[in-house]
């Protein structure tokens, strides 16, 4: 299969490479990038470990060919800390151990992410809703709960005490 | 000590391994890129029984981009069995193969499209043979057999028998017999299973995959590959869960060290989710008839139990399998006269193994019941529990003495927070309450590997590295090592390395599968940590002119007990230590107190487990009689886990528990099947829960202080998951009025069940019995 030209930005870098057209997001993060964190539970587009931020919008990678996110603006979990500060969701995942295994962990923290960048304050209906395909099976997703709603701007409560 | 005293245990903590994992930075198997790395696939059998009359794999090694192809002539019928008496799977099939999915051919290519084409090339012939498929027809006389050598397709028959059963029955004023099954579920860990091996010029090979214990996993490979266990090096890696569905070894891992022996380079073999699910375990089907005797208040007087689990094509754990949810029941429930005959049959179907929620039938079985004898004596469910519940200091039927237990403790405390009676009394329509209850072990006699040992070494500015075999499969059991260790050693979190679960480097362990990583792996931790601090107060009683048994430490300083302003820095510590030549090594280690003579099979007696957790469950749920739909409200649930050394932890798998084993093991998880396929293989179709399904979770720690763990601890991981899925079998049946005994409860199973509804107390469906299994 003949490749193409792909031109995207991930995690704030410009990245430029040839693909097939067969090629998911999913690989060309993965394989090319070297971005692990990006991670592959179904290949069909159930499970949601896959997910990345394309244009601020959670989506499929497993699901979205190479080729169509071309021009876009791709974020995957490893983008997600700036100058060394975890984000504060992923500060929330950690300090209410919502963070088990860790597998659907960079899929969870991005599916919130596009959550709270558009509703600061999100409801737990609203966030069950952003999270509804995303699998864990380690936590019974209470503590994810906590995390997404600690993290967000309407939560005045204080901290987990150790 | 109170929990007050600690410094670390006994705190809700985060854990060491989250920043990685919420950076993206952990690397878990698939992840793992080594140079000149090939892929390896596997080729499947497409049949559920057949012979293999020939392979032909000439193409496929002429193929550009091929490196190696390995069929079973490549392993001489090399065989894996957990015990020496169940050896029965080919590492690669060489005569037969005896579920769709069994191995037949491997290949290695430079990429995903090559294996695939090369895997396409490869011509076996077979001659399809009929199949069992299901337990009843298997043992049927005239059968197809799945092995030759296993008439009736017994794989393996437990037998048990404690009391005088009979006798028992003849006091009882009430007998019931009921006949409980429940189908396959799986355990859809996040993570796919992967494999990496990487041999070297000195003979040796790394592997690396997600395992329940790298130890058992390197003796395995050791023997099949006919290398020194020193040379198979079973490296740490992060785990995307277990839940049981790892503890066993694969042909895979076999299979991808040959592989990269053959080409002589790293090849990495990552399953799809659908070789996730068919062909590494999932979890047993099961039908058990339970008659049980009581005395007017609700005394269990005589039991007695048939099982027969579908065991599928190979042993797996078989003798463990077939056993535990036997002794689950024994350790959770007084017993004086009880009778179980559990048979594990072949089927040519899947491999079994064990799952958190191991044995839905059986637990929810004898629950259900004792509801119906309640309601039949007019005792509430809490009393009959709690009449029957097993005591500190009590001995089981098969000889395990319970040296701490807080079963009573949780039965009272769920049915408190969740006003269980007041709200069983005055239900709205179609809504019901139920409770659960449940006991799990930790650890089994397990030989030389049953135990766990661990050494600690301190760097010259204090830091410590922590070296144990224990693993970590997602449960935090890493966090629960380092906490452990700062707390004896008198060091911060983060002054603590800690290198586990790489064969070359760290010693022994019992693994994660049977709960012991805290009771055992966390003991011997502990008294690495004391002998290294008996180490530093040695050479500190010498500086600070003071009697070693008046030392403390902590806050990075060994002080004088109510002095501390002028201790010593422990880092001035280490290094005098190495200069006095007495450089500070500690060494520790934990041998569980268990009768190594018990066996499952030929010696089903005697101390089985040094300690026993022990939990209650309570859940309220509405059912929608025209949909058949079950919405979980709230939940509430119990675990007598010794002590919580980190409660955050402790909760986090009481929630998942809930997760697992009630909200998806109760309302719908379950493989279905035509013949030996299974149809819902992936995630797409097997549901598991999801956020929006779960209900509010009360989750209440229970400590009890066990003599023999690490500042009281036993285990956290598996009770809640088995006692939810009794309690919501219990609520559902009470929101309906009916006693459900076939599981799990599904839409078209409580349609089904709300339109046959019987009259009185009866199960909602007449289930044929397991009856004893005569002439074997």
């Amino acid at each position: 299969m003949k490749k193409q030209l792909l031109s995207m930005t991930v995690n704030g870098e410009e990245v430029n490479l040839a693909v097939t057209p067969n090629t998911t997001l999913l690989e060309v993060l993965r394989e090319d990038l070297g971005l692990t964190g990006v991670k592959e539970g179904c290949a069909e587009g159930v499970c949601g470990a896959c997910t990345v931020l394309m244009d601020g919008n959670p989506v499929r990678s497993c699901l979205t060919l190479a080729l169509e996110a071309g021009g876009a603006d791709i974020v995957t979990v490893e983008g997600m800390a700036t100058g060394g500060n975890l984000h504060p969701i992923q500060q929330a995942f950690i300090e209410h151990g919502a963070v088990q295994c860790g597998f659907c962990t960079p899929g969870m923290i991005l599916a919130s992410k596009a959550l709270l960048d558009r509703n600061s304050d999100p409801s737990e209906d609203e966030i069950k809703t952003a999270l509804a395909g995303n699998f864990c099976r380690c936590t019974g997703y209470r503590k994810i709960l906590e995390a997404v709603s600690a993290a967000s701007t309407g939560h005045t409560e204080p901290r987990r005490k150790e | 000590m109170s929990r007050d005293e600690y410094s670390y245990v006994g705190k809700s903590i985060p854990r060491i391994d989250s920043r990685s994992k919420v950076t993206g930075e952990a690397l878990f198997t698939a992840d793992l890129k080594l140079p000149r790395m090939l892929v390896g696939k596997i080729l499947r059998s497409p049949y559920a029984h057949a012979k293999i009359l020939d392979v032909d794999v000439s193409k496929a090694l002429s193929l550009k981009g091929v490196h190696a192809v390995v069929t079973g002539k490549d392993t001489a019928g090399e065989k894996w069995g957990v015990f020496r008496y169940t050896r029965d799977q080919q590492l690669l099939c060489v005569d037969k193969v005896r579920y769709v999915g069994d191995e037949v051919a491997a290949v290695a290519a430079v990429d995903e499209d090559t294996a695939l084409e090369a895997l396409s090339l490869i011509r076996v012939d077979y001659e399809e043979l009929p199949g069992v498929f299901d337990c009843r027809s298997a043992i049927e006389p005239g059968a197809p057999l799945v092995h030759e050598d296993r008439p009736r397709n017994i794989n393996v028959a437990v037998k048990i028998d404690v009391g005088d059963v009979e006798a028992g029955f003849k006091r009882s004023v009430l007998i019931r017999e009921d006949t409980f099954a429940a189908e396959e579920d799986s355990y859809f860990m996040t993570e796919n299973y992967a494999v990496v091996a990487n041999p070297h010029a000195d003979g040796s090979i790394e592997v690396w995959m997600p395992n329940a214990s790298p130890h058992t996993k390197a003796k395995a490979l050791s023997n099949a590959l006919k290398l020194p266990l020193s040379q198979v090096n079973v490296r740490k890696i992060t785990i995307g869960g277990a839940f049981g569905g790892r503890s066993d070894v694969f042909p895979a891992e076999f299979i991808a060290c040959l592989l990269s022996l053959k080409s002589d380079r790293p090849v990495k073999l990552v399953y799809d989710r659908e070789e996730n699910s068919i062909a590494t375990r999932m979890g047993h089907a099961m039908i058990t008839t339970i008659k049980t005797g009581v005395d007017p208040d609700g005394a269990v007087l005589a039991r007695d139990i048939v099982s027969y689990l579908d065991g599928g094509a190979y042993s797996s754990t078989g003798p463990i399998a077939t056993s535990v949810p036997y002794l689950c029941h024994e350790q959770a429930y007084r017993l004086e006269n009880v009778r179980f005959h559990g048979y594990r049959i072949y089927t040519n179907k899947p491999v079994r193994g064990m799952i958190r929620i191991h044995g839905r039938s059986f637990a929810c079985g004898i629950d259900t019941q004792l509801d119906m004898i309640a309601d039949e004596l007019g005792i509430d469910p809490v009393a009959i529990r709690l009449r029957n519940a097993r005591r500190p200091g009590e001995t089981t039927p098969t000889g395990s003495y319970v040296a701490s237990c807080g079963m009573v403790e949780c039965i009272e405390k769920t049915a408190e927070a969740s006003n269980f009676l007041e709200k069983r009394e005055k239900r709205p329509p179609n809504r019901g309450i139920g409770m659960g209850i449940n006991s799990v072990q930790t650890g089994f006699p397990l030989g030389i590997r049953g135990g766990s040992q661990a050494f600690i070494k301190f760097h010259e500015d204090g830091g410590a590295t922590v070296v144990s075999g224990v693993v970590d499969n997602g449960q935090g059991n890493d966090q629960m090592l380092v906490q452990i260790a700062a707390e004896e050693l008198g060091v911060a979190l983060d002054d603590v390395r800690l290198i586990s679960a790489d064969t070359e480097v760290t010693p022994t362990d019992a693994g994660s599968y049977s709960m012991i990583s805290t009771f055992g792996g966390g003991a011997a931790v502990k008294a690495a940590a004391e002998d290294a601090r008996a180490q530093l107060f040695e050479v500190a009683s010498e500086m600070l002119e003071a009697d070693p048994s008046d030392l403390v430490a902590r806050n990075r300083k060994i002080f004088v007990r109510g002095a501390p302003d002028v201790g010593i820095p422990i880092a001035k510590i280490v290094r005098k230590a190495l200069i006095l030549g007495r450089p500070i090594m500690g060494r520790g280690s934990f041998a569980p107190d268990v009768d190594q003579r018990r066996e499952w099979i030929s010696n089903p007696k005697g101390q089985l487990s040094q300690a026993f957790s022990f939990g209650a469950t309570v859940a309220e749920v509405d059912v929608d009689p025209e949909t058949g739909r079950v919405q979980a409200l709230e939940v509430a649930c119990a675990q007598d886990c010794g002590f919580a050394v980190n409660p955050m932890l402790v909760e986090g798998q009481f929630e998942g528990g809930v997760a697992m084993g009630g909200q998806g093991g109760m309302l719908g998880e379950e493989h279905r099947w035509h013949q030996g396929h299974v149809l819902n293989p992936s995630l797409l179709e097997y549901k598991i829960p999801i956020i929006k399904d779960m209900p509010a979770i009360t989750p209440i720690i229970v400590e009890t202080i066990d003599p023999g763990g690490p500042y009281g601890a036993k285990e956290a991981g598996m009770s809640v998951a088995m006692s939810a899925a009794q309690a919501y079998c219990n609520a559902v049946g009470n929101a309906l009025g009916i006693y459900f005994n076939h599981y799990p409860l599904t839409p078209e199973r409580i349609l089904d069940a709300i339109e046959h509804k019987k009259p009185g107390i009866q199960t909602a469906w007449e289930l044929e019995p397991a009856r004893i299994i005569k002439s074997e």
